[in-house]
């Protein structure tokens, strides 16, 4: 449907009266429950009573009760006292399924918003009591189980729900912080991502004794650098890599005045945390030189005590508190300071540069236009790296992990994973470059490029080396005449299924061949096993990064394997799927992975697929009935699918191959939407929520206005109020 | 000091910090009181690309492997003697210990994804690689000696060496895990694990440095404490954890300042093979790195990896005159005449000289009535579970101690077939272990669907005394 932008807008100015409203009442209530704590489960009991009884009575027991239990849930059964029992956990799945309003289910009654957070506060309020650590942040995993419709529905009034937070450094960050600080020292890497959400940055990883360690080690190895030196005739030399400044910190002839201490506090606080130390810090970091030069001598002593500005919390965390008041509709601002760090983070490894942190002093960051400001120079600045930018797409669509997918050499001495990888990154760096119709292009070029870093130096040399290899067959026939020229480099371009290398890049492979991203030969490797296609995976991929779709993680009772059964075609194995208890879940991945199969684990294109022909193999024996080995047949591919899910019968429906099920996507609002959530996650560093909807519906926008511009939908995210606004914890109001 | 120390051990117990009493107080405790305390230990030796299980039947013993389905093995549970049988020709070198020997095999751990390295799965029993062609780094659960370090927790609760077949790689985590998603990390440079355990009493500075440290941690307790309750909630608990490192961290500092002497008697002397580019130099300084670990009591739980995981499976022994890398053998590869069975056994020969190497050493340090290796266990398998395409329907294993006793053993045991009675898995191994370290638990990771109707709980009773 296209509304005309004053429509929209009407109903943004209609809406957000009714939102206010609806906000301030559910920023009241949650005040009330702030104040009440449980401290009996007599009195939890009386509230649940009060607010969730009356509310699973209403909604719920039909369902999970006495006669039915779906989903092995009663809750008549589930105890209320989570301290004594182990209910938590259900609990937990609860309330992720009524904030996702995820239940009850479509077709039944709908409970309001102040119900649902009744009901939702006691939750967290008992599990307060219960010292049950149950995180908001990381109940749902899966991003795509937020209603689609309701995060697009310009009604949508949710409450605003983006707590505080503080995260670790990502490895990235670290990297880059510590390539500047600590230039050509290798340090060891202390941070790891969380794993298991859908891009690394989303998690909160706590940090655990190897992480300090190695932080502490490496914080030693940058300032022994910084202060190498010798002794000789009992004056001190500086060795490679001293800074000079920093040498009299460690040199025993020069006394420890109170201005050498100030010095070496104030230099490692600005280069650390780009500030000056408060009065008490200073008193503290001089306590604590004095206390280890008289116990550990100067250099050792000194050199400790410089270390740890390194390891103060400010220095490997990421904070996100806010700053200021909380506004009428419960949400804090973060500071001008936070801001300026974010917005560099979410677009390089490093820290503000003095622009940004000028600007946040300068009171420029103060609003929305302020901050969109910002991240447009940030973006038109040529010389400023954006690696978070290229980073985005590689874990969006995952071409990368064609590295780590193992193959076996011998199956295709040609395959040369890094190279793919590479021409699709720059295949993506091509096409953000005209930053038009980003999405769109992402998904049906037919352009790309083909070993583009080494595909001309390799043609050279082979001219090269088989104009030697001809004049030495010229001299002597009788030693090079049967031989061939060596080969020199592989033949990446048998990937995109050309002859040779192309001279020039990108070049146009068929149409009918390839559409996008997901036809170059990284991605298709990438979604492989060892020796075959991973269809699933491929499906898998397109139901929930282009449909938003929810699969399932494989129940824990499933042995899922595919039959061994190699004188049969992929999709004849998978037969085994189509069983009632699969079906539920491969419904959604199989009709949309197997269009898929007009490639294969190389990514090549192909019509005809090989099985092994068990009457010839049985039958190609020796004389004393040993096998000689596998006999392969050609059979044709078989690439038939169907998309589901778009909300558009025009889009809906059968598809002859991948190219046509790309090219049909590539024209859907709704996949176009689903893009715009994962952007959202990535740049926010979380799942979104139904309170995010607007920042969501303004990010579309944006980028539709622009004619699918890339920039347009970055500036929108990040001066959006999901990532310039929190909502405090109770105790942080204060 | 003025106090003396007998008198001050004996009365923290009655003091209100008893409960938090360190292990290696408690040891000094009960020495004090005249009564011993005999920890317990466990050495994991994990070879990458499997081990085959016709290659590690006694002499004159017919085991072929298995084939990969149910049922696939004999209904009978096969029980022999050492005494009376060679040893297969790669095991040889622990001869001398052959009484205290269990070979095991039949065991399934079908949970596990197979391919060529099962990665965590390997010392785990889950199944992130189910269905999906194996080779998962998914952590979906504690490895069993990450279980262990967490139940027999020395000064160190888990040491993990090993090589990986880059010689840049420095701490790498593919094996071992302390539960869901926290991997324990693999030390794979000699010098830097020698450093980061022996590090407190090496080099003339390292009083200085200990006593610096000291101060740091303390401040950062301080510091950290500070900023956190400025915070609430999960924020909060983030400063928490961080907060929680510097205790630990602290806390070790004491206790090593305790052991400084022993540390300096029996810690290993550094060699040009900590530093070497060839990998069986590398592996030799890891075992005696991790032999003298556990001589000086800094760890109950040492896993020694032979670049197993993935990434690592296929490294060339270089320094036994190969020139062909373990994928290529495990393809069937030959080498200057020997086949590719050779060469498997030729490697593992090498690997069961270090552990017998490993087994003297513990052999010669006194401890109650007997020696530091009546109280050892040195388990030896592969990541690679029974070949180079791990399926898993079997799983090789050998042990070298019986605990105390506890074990019987000097023997070769074959569990029956897949899915028939009396079938076991590698997770009955691990409850097995756990059990010998004092744990009363009797279940270890994920239960294997195939095996429903068998009961996969409780220990391997047939391998106990």
């Amino acid at each position: 449907m296209i509304r005309s932008p004053f429509y929209f807008l009407l109903m943004v100015v209609a809406c957000s009266a009714i939102a206010f409203a609806l906000l301030v009442d559910a920023a009241l209530t949650q005040e009330k429950v702030a104040e009440r704590k449980f401290s009996s489960p007599a009195e939890s009991k009386t509230d649940y009573e009060r607010a969730v009884a009356p509310f699973l009575k209403k909604h719920c027991i039909t369902c999970h009760g006495p006669k039915v239990a779906e989903g092995e849930l009663a809750f008549h059964e589930l105890d209320i006292d989570m301290k004594a029992s182990t209910s938590s956990g259900r609990w937990a799945m609860v309330m992720e399924k009524l904030s996702t309003r995820e239940m009850p289910p479509e077709g039944r009654a709908k409970p309001s918003d102040d119900e649902v957070k009744a009901a939702t506060s006691w939750i967290q309020a008992e599990m307060k009591r219960a010292g049950k650590n149950f995180s908001r942040r990381h109940a749902i995993a899966n991003g795509n189980k937020i209603s689609h419709d309701k995060l697009f529905d310009i009604k949508q009034a949710a409450p605003f729900d983006n707590p505080v937070r503080i995260r670790v450094l990502s490895p990235e960050i670290y990297t880059g912080f510590s390539t500047d600080i600590a230039k050509g020292l290798s340090l060891g890497q202390p941070f790891t991502p969380e794993g298991r959400t859908t891009f690394k940055d989303m998690g909160a990883p706590k940090i655990d004794e190897p992480v300090t360690v190695q932080l502490m080690n490496n914080a030693l190895v940058i300032v022994e650098r910084q202060t190498a030196h010798k002794i000789e005739g009992g004056k001190l030399v500086a060795l490679p890599g001293a800074v000079k400044d920093m040498l009299s910190y460690v040199d025993e002839s020069v006394p420890l005045t109170p201005e050498l201490m100030d010095k070496a506090i104030n230099g490692q606080f600005q280069k650390i945390v780009s500030r000056a130390p408060t009065a008490d810090e200073k008193a503290r970091f001089v306590k604590l030189m004095q206390k280890n030069v008289k116990e550990a001598g100067r250099a050792t002593g000194m050199r400790y005590a410089l270390i740890a500005v390194y390891l103060m919390p400010e220095a490997i965390f990421r904070y996100e508190i806010g700053a200021g008041k909380v506004d009428d509709k419960g949400r804090i601002r973060l500071a001008p300071r936070e801001i300026a760090y974010a917005l560099a983070y979410a677009l390089t490894d490093k820290r503000p540069d003095t622009k940004l942190l000028s600007d946040a002093i300068e009171g420029k960051l103060d609003t929305k236009e302020g901050v969109a400001v910002a991240v447009r120079r940030l973006l038109d600045e040529p010389k400023a790296e954006k690696p978070r930018i290229k980073r985005f797409f590689r874990e969006y669509f995952g071409y990368d992990k064609a590295t780590e997918v193992f193959q076996e050499t011998k199956a295709n001495p040609e395959h040369d994973a890094r190279a793919l990888v590479e021409d699709t990154d720059k295949l993506i760096e091509y096409i953000l470059a005209q930053d038009k119709n980003v999405l769109y292009e992402l998904l049906t070029t037919n352009k790309s490029f083909v070993a583009y870093k080494t595909a001309a130096d390799t043609k050279k040399k082979r001219a090269e080396a088989i104009k030697k290899f001809e004049e030495q067959k010229k001299k002597d026939p009788a030693k090079f005449g049967k031989k061939t020229p060596p080969k020199i480099g592989r033949d990446v371009y048998t990937a995109y299924n050309l002859s040779d290398f192309p001279d020039q890049q990108p070049v146009e492979l068929p149409v009918d061949q390839r559409a996008g991203i997901l036809t170059q030969p990284s991605w298709l490797a990438a979604n492989a096993k060892t020796d075959e296609n991973h269809a699933i995976f491929r499906g898998k991929w397109v139901r929930e990064r282009l449909l938003g779709g929810v699969v399932p993680d494989v129940p824990i009772t499933v042995d899922a394997q595919l039959p061994n059964t190699p004188d049969k075609a992929l999709r004849e194995r998978m037969n085994v799927t189509k069983q009632e208890y699969c079906w539920k879940c491969h419904q959604f991945m199989n009709p949309v992975g197997l269009p898929f199969e007009i490639y294969d684990h190389f990514g090549r294109y192909r019509d005809k697929e090989p099985v092994v022909d068990s009457d010839a193999t049985a039958k190609k024996v020796d004389k004393k009935g040993k096998s000689l080995g596998i006999v392969l047949r050609e059979i044709p591919v078989d690439s038939t699918g169907g998309i589901s899910g778009t909300r558009n019968p025009a889009v809906d429906g059968d598809v002859k191959n991948a190219v046509e099920m790309l090219r049909k996507l590539a024209k859907s609002e709704h996949v176009e939407q689903v893009f715009i959530r994962h952007a959202f996650r990535y740049w926010m560093g979380r799942n979104e929520n139904l309170g995010d909807a607007a920042s969501l519906q303004t990010a579309q926008k944006a980028y539709r206005e622009s004619n699918g511009s890339m920039k347009a939908l970055i500036v929108s995210l990040l001066s959006s109020d999901s990532f310039l606004y929190r909502t405090p914890t109770v105790e942080n109001k204060k | 000091m003025a106090m003396n120390r007998r008198d001050v051990l004996k009365g923290m117990t009655l003091s209100a910090g008893s409960v938090l009493l360190s292990p290696i107080l408690e040891k000094l405790q009960a020495q004090a009181q005249g009564r011993a305390i005999t920890p317990k230990r466990f050495v994991f030796v994990v070879e990458s690309n499997g081990v085959r299980p016709e290659q590690i039947a006694p002499v004159g013993v017919q085991r072929n492997p298995r084939p990969q389905q149910a049922l696939n093995g004999p209904a009978e549970f096969v029980d022999l003697a050492l005494a009376d049988r060679r040893l297969p020709m790669s095991l040889e070198p622990i001869n001398e210990f052959k009484n205290r020997v269990t070979i095991v095999q039949g065991l399934s751990g079908r949970v596990c994804g197979g391919g060529h390295s099962n990665n965590f799965q390997a010392l785990g029993a889950f199944g992130a690689g189910r269905g999906n062609g194996g080779e998962s780094m998914a952590i979906e659960g504690e490895t069993i000696d990450g279980a262990l370090a967490r139940a027999i927790p020395g000064i160190f609760p888990h040491i993990g060496l090993g090589i990986s077949k880059r010689l840049e790689n420095n701490v790498i985590y593919n094996i071992s895990a302390i539960a869901a998603n926290r991997a324990l990390p693999t030390m794979c440079k000699p010098d830097q694990a020698y450093a980061n355990l022996f590090g407190s009493v090496a080099g003339g500075n390292a009083q200085r440095e200990f006593a610096a440290r000291n101060n740091l941690l303390d401040f950062m307790r301080e510091d950290v404490g500070r900023a956190r309750t400025r915070l609430a909630g999960e924020e909060r608990e983030q400063l928490d954890s961080y907060l929680e490192t510097f205790e630990t961290l602290r806390n070790r500092q004491s206790r090593l300042n305790e052991i400084q002497h022993t540390l300096r008697e029996r810690g290993p002397v550094v060699n040009n093979k900590y530093t070497s580019a060839v990998e069986t130099d590398r592996l030799d300084a890891q075992f005696d790195i991790g032999a003298a670990a556990i001589i000086c009591g800094l760890t109950n739980v040492l896993t020694i990896s032979s670049a197993a995981g993935v990434r690592d499976f296929d490294i060339t022994f270089r320094g036994l005159g190969l020139n062909i890398d373990k994928h290529s053998i495990g393809h069937g590869g030959s080498f200057q005449g020997h086949t590719w069975a050779d060469l498997y056994n030729m490697i593992r020969r090498y690997h069961f000289t270090l552990i017998a190497e490993l087994a003297r050493k513990l052999d010669r340090v006194r401890e109650g009535n007997g020696t530091m290796l009546d109280n050892t266990l040195i388990v030896y398998l592969s990541d690679g579970a029974e070949g180079h395409h791990s399926r898993c329907w079997e799983w090789p294993m050998v042990l070298l101690g019986n605990v105390g006793g506890r074990l019987r053993t000097g023997r070769y045991v074959d569990y029956p077939g897949y899915g028939r009675q009396g079938h076991r898995t590698t997770a009955n191994m691990y409850v097995t272990l756990l059990q010998l370290a004092g744990s009363n638990r009797d279940t270890f990771g994920m239960r294997d669907q195939g095996l429903r109707d068998l009961d996969q709980t409780g220990p391997l009773t047939e391998l106990l005394a």
